[in-house]
């Protein structure tokens, strides 16, 4: 297994101004899961491929372990790759489909034999050998993909969207298998999704990007809870947080957000990480909002009911915030009684409050919460 | 004692028939559709069985009465055909070129576009213009030209210089139809051969071409049809009679006040049995690209 580098990374493609992937480092350890997360365009397939060789590297330098690789072919990286369609040979049996890599670096045909036997067993193919992909269903074509991949014991291996043509009940399972898979192989697995789920429960560590960039990098759960910027804030979490325009205003001993004829508080901030005035984002995720009848006060929002989603497990309710504030959305207990066109406060405890600077979007953390 | 009101009556008989009017419309549609089918049969049959049926009579037979069913089976016809009129040298120049143009029409044609598919060279688009617009020019054109060329390089009337011209009228077609069908191989699995470590060629030779048999078969069968049957380059451009591909020599049986037509019938069946052959062979695979893209 080995570690992955990447520093500096850009690619650029003729005739467009804004460059795919731009000014991209990042390393992945020995033995890491790590799941490049972003929307679609953002440059995380584009770096993929450059890992894997497919795509040239305009600038920048990749290095596997200690071996610088920008200019080694695909097939000298030792690297392997399950690709969003599968791409298995059309015309090939199971079977050969997974040897065809190994015939062409003269594995010779015990070793081959064995190893075609080893990643059936281990992915339930035994039956399907002698069939063709057009005989598989979509989970099984997925099972081959991985088991190509698995045959070649690669240093690393690159997935790239392998579930987003599985049905949602598949997708479950076979998440579970490639964690599983992971954890018996401990092998490097760089991991591409559009997918907040599968980043959250697969990687050990995740990296969102944006518009070619790197917007943070870090564990789930950290990423999670202290967003670098708005977007990853908006990114992460479904429902998406909640973000809204207030402007500061400084109290005599703190400042507040003026918001919809509402003030938080906004005393965990130090004055100095806080502009002197003008606007600045809140945020607030919607599992942390607090529904009740509307009561005056500090740290408290009041609006109307604009929509409810009964959702059976949960229910979400859209609420439009007085003085056009914008509208938030709270998710709730299920029992929630609550009718469109009703007044209600919402409260955000201060620990779930969010800011964020107007212009750069960047998080400014709380006094109490290191920078992420 | 039972009440009215507790007595049960059984379930309503449910008539399973379908209505009338609508067996009637089953039957008209299916019915016509079956003899729309048959009569596109007869239709493309008939004459292929009535030059079957010339093939063994004798011309004086034919004239007695065109359409008759042969009384006596002169299957000695094709002996005659065969050896006294010089149809096995024929049918081995046909064989001979014919079957090497088609052979290098298909390897070329493939790697040309493979190439205009998938490279993304400069003069792509050019390359690809100038070959589908020679489609477009009828070919009796460059006749006279060709004439001169070949007499030029000194492969006029020889098997070669017409099998070198065979390949260059069938290579744009062929080109042209196999870079449509090239162009939708995804990506992914050229990808994945490379990172197999598979280099160009190989992905060319293991991968695209057993892909692409379906196209690839639907223009050798095109192609084979469209050379064997050539009769207007073949006739310029071959004077020696040794040399002469089937289709002349069907034509040697049309004299200037008297046809042959037993014979004529005779030579044409021999010529179509190649023909069968290459269909029966390949027609799973010319089916398979017909309807490659018709279930998702």
């Amino acid at each position: 297994m080995a570690a992955v580098h990447l520093e500096n990374i850009f690619k650029r493609y003729k005739g467009t101004a804004q460059p795919a992937v731009d000014d991209v480092s990042l390393s992945v350890q020995d033995g890491e899961f790590m799941v490049l997360l972003g929307p679609s365009g953002c440059g995380k397939s584009t770096t993929l491929r450059m890992i894997a060789g497919l795509e040239a590297i305009s600038e920048g330098s990749l290095a596997i372990d200690t071996r610088k690789v920008n200019e080694v072919p695909a097939k000298d990286r030792d690297i392997a790759m399950v690709f969003q369609s599968y791409a298995l040979y059309p015309h090939m049996t199971v079977a050969d489909n997974l040897s065809f890599g190994l015939r062409r670096r003269r594995v010779d045909s015990q070793q081959i034999a064995a190893r075609v036997k080893s990643a059936a067993g281990i992915l339930g193919l035994n039956e399907l050998l002698a069939r063709k992909p057009a005989a598989l269903s979509g989970g099984q074509r997925q099972r081959v993909a991985l088991g190509r991949a698995i045959v070649r014991e690669p240093k690393v291996f690159l997935f790239d969207e392998p579930l987003s043509n599985l049905d949602a009940a598949l997708r479950v399972n076979t998440r579970n298998e490639l964690v599983r898979l992971h954890r018996r192989l401990g092998a490097t697995m760089i991991y591409v999704t559009h997918d907040q789920v599968e980043a959250m429960t697969m990687g050990q560590r995740i990296c969102v990007m944006n518009k070619g960039k790197v917007a943070q990098v870090g564990k789930p759960l950290e990423v999670y809870r202290a967003p670098a910027d708005a977007f990853v804030a908006r990114f992460l979490g479904n429902p998406p947080m909640n973000i809204l325009k207030a402007c500061i205003v400084q109290g005599p001993s703190s400042a507040v957000a003026a918001l919809g004829g509402s003030e938080l508080p906004l005393a965990r901030w130090a004055r100095a990480a806080l502009p002197p005035a003008g606007e600045l984002l809140v945020g607030v995720r919607p599992e942390e909002l607090q529904l009740h009848e509307v009561r005056e006060g500090g740290g408290t929002l009041r609006g109307v009911v604009s929509a409810i989603e009964p959702l059976g497990a949960e229910t979400l309710l859209m609420v439009s915030l007085e003085g056009d504030a914008g509208d938030v959305m709270a998710r709730l207990h299920r029992d929630v009684k609550s009718s469109i066109g009703d007044r209600v406060g919402l409260t955000i405890p201060d620990e779930a409050l969010y800011l964020f600077d107007a212009f750069t979007e960047k998080a400014i953390p709380a006094a109490d919460v290191g920078a992420p | 004692m039972t009440s009215a009101s507790t007595t049960l009556k059984p379930p309503a008989a449910v008539d399973h028939r379908e209505p009338l009017t609508a067996a009637l419309s089953r039957m008209l549609r299916n019915g016509g559709l079956m003899a729309a089918v048959v009569l596109y049969t007869l239709y493309s049959a008939l004459p292929f069985l009535w030059i079957g049926t010339m093939s063994v009579r004798t011309t004086s037979e034919i004239s007695a009465n065109h359409f008759a069913w042969p009384e006596t089976f002169h299957w000695e016809k094709f002996r005659i055909a065969w050896v006294d009129s010089n149809f096995a040298q024929y049918f081995w120049n046909s064989s001979l070129i014919v079957v090497s143009a088609v052979a290098i029409v298909t390897l070329l044609g493939a790697a040309a576009a493979h190439c205009l598919a998938r490279y993304n060279f400069r003069g792509n688009r050019l390359v690809y213009f100038i070959l589908f617009s020679s489609i477009v020019f009828p070919p009796q054109i460059i006749l006279i030209s060709l004439f001169q060329v070949l007499v030029e390089y000194e492969l006029y009337n020889s098997r070669l210089g017409l099998m070198i011209v065979y390949v260059s009228l069938q290579l744009p077609l062929t080109v042209y139809l196999l870079e449509g069908f090239f162009a939708r191989i995804p990506q992914d699995l050229f990808d994945a051969a490379k990172m197999d470590g598979y280099s160009d060629f190989e992905i060319f030779w293991r991968i695209v071409l057993p892909v692409g048999m379906p196209a690839i078969a639907t223009t050798i069968i095109l192609n084979f049809i469209q050379l064997w049957n050539e009769f207007l380059f073949a006739v310029v451009l071959l004077s020696d009679q040794g040399s002469r591909t089937l289709p002349i020599g069907i034509r040697a049986y049309m004299g200037d006040y008297f046809q042959d037509i037993g014979m004529i019938a005779t030579g044409m069946m021999i010529a179509v049995i190649p023909v069968v052959v290459l269909y029966a062979f390949f027609s799973e695979k010319l089916i398979q690209g017909m309807t490659a893209g018709a279930v998702k």
